[in-house]
């Protein structure tokens, strides 16, 4: 037998030599000594790159304390993605299968209303009953539907918007294009009901363009993000944080410690501020927010705020903060909106 | 099944998380990543779940690195990067400076080797870095032999390059 070659003898240190070779290699190295203290040699090679690679590591760390991550957030919108990472390590740990396991009650409403939409108008609900008033906390009865088409609806979607997750972090210009177009599409395709928007409050200024063929085709295109964010950039008047407090009676909210790029209000009257946050350079995540009172929507509806083309993207989550009751939309997947969401204080 | 997801999760993150911060060299941004990639895990439900992981893994780690050099100059006035190797023993330097001699020196290796030698580091065996590599799984041992011996060159190649410093 020759002598061993270095792949071998390191194949052999590793353990991953198939029995039969490494018979056959230790009986060789039982005669030959130029192999022996090669074989020496590479081990002192192999445990010495072990141990560079073992000196570049990164501590093994548990999630965070909430207090250090709101410390380090302030510091710079580098640092905030910490906290969500922070945030899924939690969503993880209590299982974050609940995603799955009850999609109907917990995301649908949030995050795809649409086919609800759909389903009054199947079941030839009138349309006057959307829950406009519904009291607080108790919800509209969700349609029946079928969990595990909804729990496919779902997966697909998040599986969609992680990509997209990473799109965004590089640009948000790309989203528009690499817009994946299924959800968007089947939502466009779906007969609208205009009646149940009418009795709801919404942003007017959004959800009156909501009927406009031009847009939903722009909207079938994928084109959500660019023409959602024009719409608010040219239609809403830009005001500031002291204006924004008075329209909601409270301090408007936001994303500790991230730059807050521009406060608006709603054209219309119904008392709508949208803050405008920069993730990074290229992200732009937008708050909408409005004093809970003035909705009176109830807590599982996303009805209102912004039409259909919107929540077609399935990116738009609320939540009450205090008293104003905050969606938020950005072209981050909705795992990630949520857990800014959760974020989400007075700014200071 | 959500139980094998958060039993590979309990056993693979660390080294994940190892994997990712040798590619992205920042420590939030690779747990960060870790959990992106195990959050889309729970999502696909793969077969081969800590392979699919890597494979995720190393896919976001690319984009993130094609992301960073867009912004670098951003990243570059958030952290004051040191500038000079400095001449202490190589006992004594401290994490930070040997973190980046061990990143200058991985950087040296091409990118087939480095991942090879990364996947290993985390705990895949042969098979699995033949899986993920696409080398064939008889030149896994040669390709680990050469990236073993190009890191320890490059690392002391770029000690003397820095500095006369005496290795023991």
């Amino acid at each position: 037998m020759s002598h061993v070659d270095e792949g071998t003898l390191h194949a052999y240190l590793d353990g991953e030599l198939p029995s039969a070779e490494r018979t056959a290699l230790e009986a060789h190295l039982a005669d030959c000594a130029t192999c022996r203290a090669n074989l020496t040699e590479e081990r002192a090679l192999r445990e010495r790159a072990a141990a560079l690679l073992g000196s570049a590591r990164p501590a093994e760390r548990p999630a965070p304390p909430l207090e250090q991550l709101r410390r380090e957030s302030k510091r710079s919108p580098w640092h905030v993605r910490r906290s969500f990472a922070w945030a899924a390590s939690i969503a993880l740990a209590l299982g974050i299968g609940y995603y799955l396991r009850n999609p109907v009650e917990e995301m649908a409403p949030a995050n795809t209303p649409a086919p609800e939409f759909g389903l009054y108008d199947r079941q030839a609900a009138p349309s006057g009953t959307l829950p406009a008033k519904a009291p607080p906390g108790r919800r509209p009865a969700p349609p029946p539907r079928p969990p595990r088409p909804a729990a496919a609806e779902l997966a697909q979607m998040m599986e969609k918007d992680s990509a997209a997750t990473r799109v965004a972090l590089r640009s948000n210009e790309a989203l528009t294009h690499a817009g994946p177009p299924s959800a968007v599409a089947a939502a466009a395709a779906r007969p609208r009901v205009d009646s149940p928007s009418a009795n709801l409050p919404t942003v007017d200024g959004v959800l009156a363009d909501r009927s406009q063929p031009a847009l939903a085709q722009a909207n079938a295109r994928g084109a959500y993000n660019r023409s959602a964010r024009e719409l608010v950039d040219t239609a809403w008047p830009v005001i500031n944080q002291p204006a924004a407090r008075s329209i909601l009676g409270a301090e408007p909210v936001g994303l500790p410690g991230l730059t807050t790029r521009k406060i608006r209000r709603s054209p219309g009257s119904d008392g709508t501020v949208v803050v405008e946050q920069a993730l990074d350079a290229s992200t732009v995540i937008q708050i909408f927010q409005r004093a809970a009172s003035a909705g009176s929507l109830s807590d599982s509806t996303s009805y209102g705020f912004t039409g259909g083309f919107e929540r077609a993207r399935a990116n738009r989550l609320a939540r009450f903060v205090g008293r104003l009751r905050v969606e938020i939309t950005g072209p981050l997947s909705a795992d990630s909106l949520n857990r800014l969401l959760e974020q989400v204080a007075p700014l200071p | 099944m959500p139980e094998d997801i958060a039993e590979v999760y309990r056993s693979t993150y660390p080294a994940l998380v190892r994997f990712l911060y040798r590619k992205v060299w920042d420590q939030g941004r690779a747990e960060d990543l870790a959990q992106e990639a195990f959050a889309r895990a729970l999502v696909h439900r793969p077969e081969n779940t800590r392979g699919w992981l890597f494979v995720v893994a190393a896919n976001m780690a690319r984009d993130e690195a094609r992301r960073a050099a867009r912004e670098k100059r951003h990243l570059t006035l958030l952290k004051s990067e040191p500038d000079a190797v400095h001449s202490s023993p190589e006992e004594e330097i401290d994490a930070e400076t040997r973190t980046r001699r061990v990143r200058a020196a991985l950087d040296e290796l091409t990118p087939r080797d480095r991942e090879a030698l990364l996947l290993w580091d985390a705990g895949m065996s042969y098979d699995e870095i033949a899986a993920q590599t696409g080398l064939a799984r008889g030149a896994i041992g040669t390709t680990l032999a050469r990236a073993r011996r190009r890191l320890v060159e490059a690392y002391d190649t770029g000690l003397e390059g820095g500095q006369h410093v005496a290795r023991g």
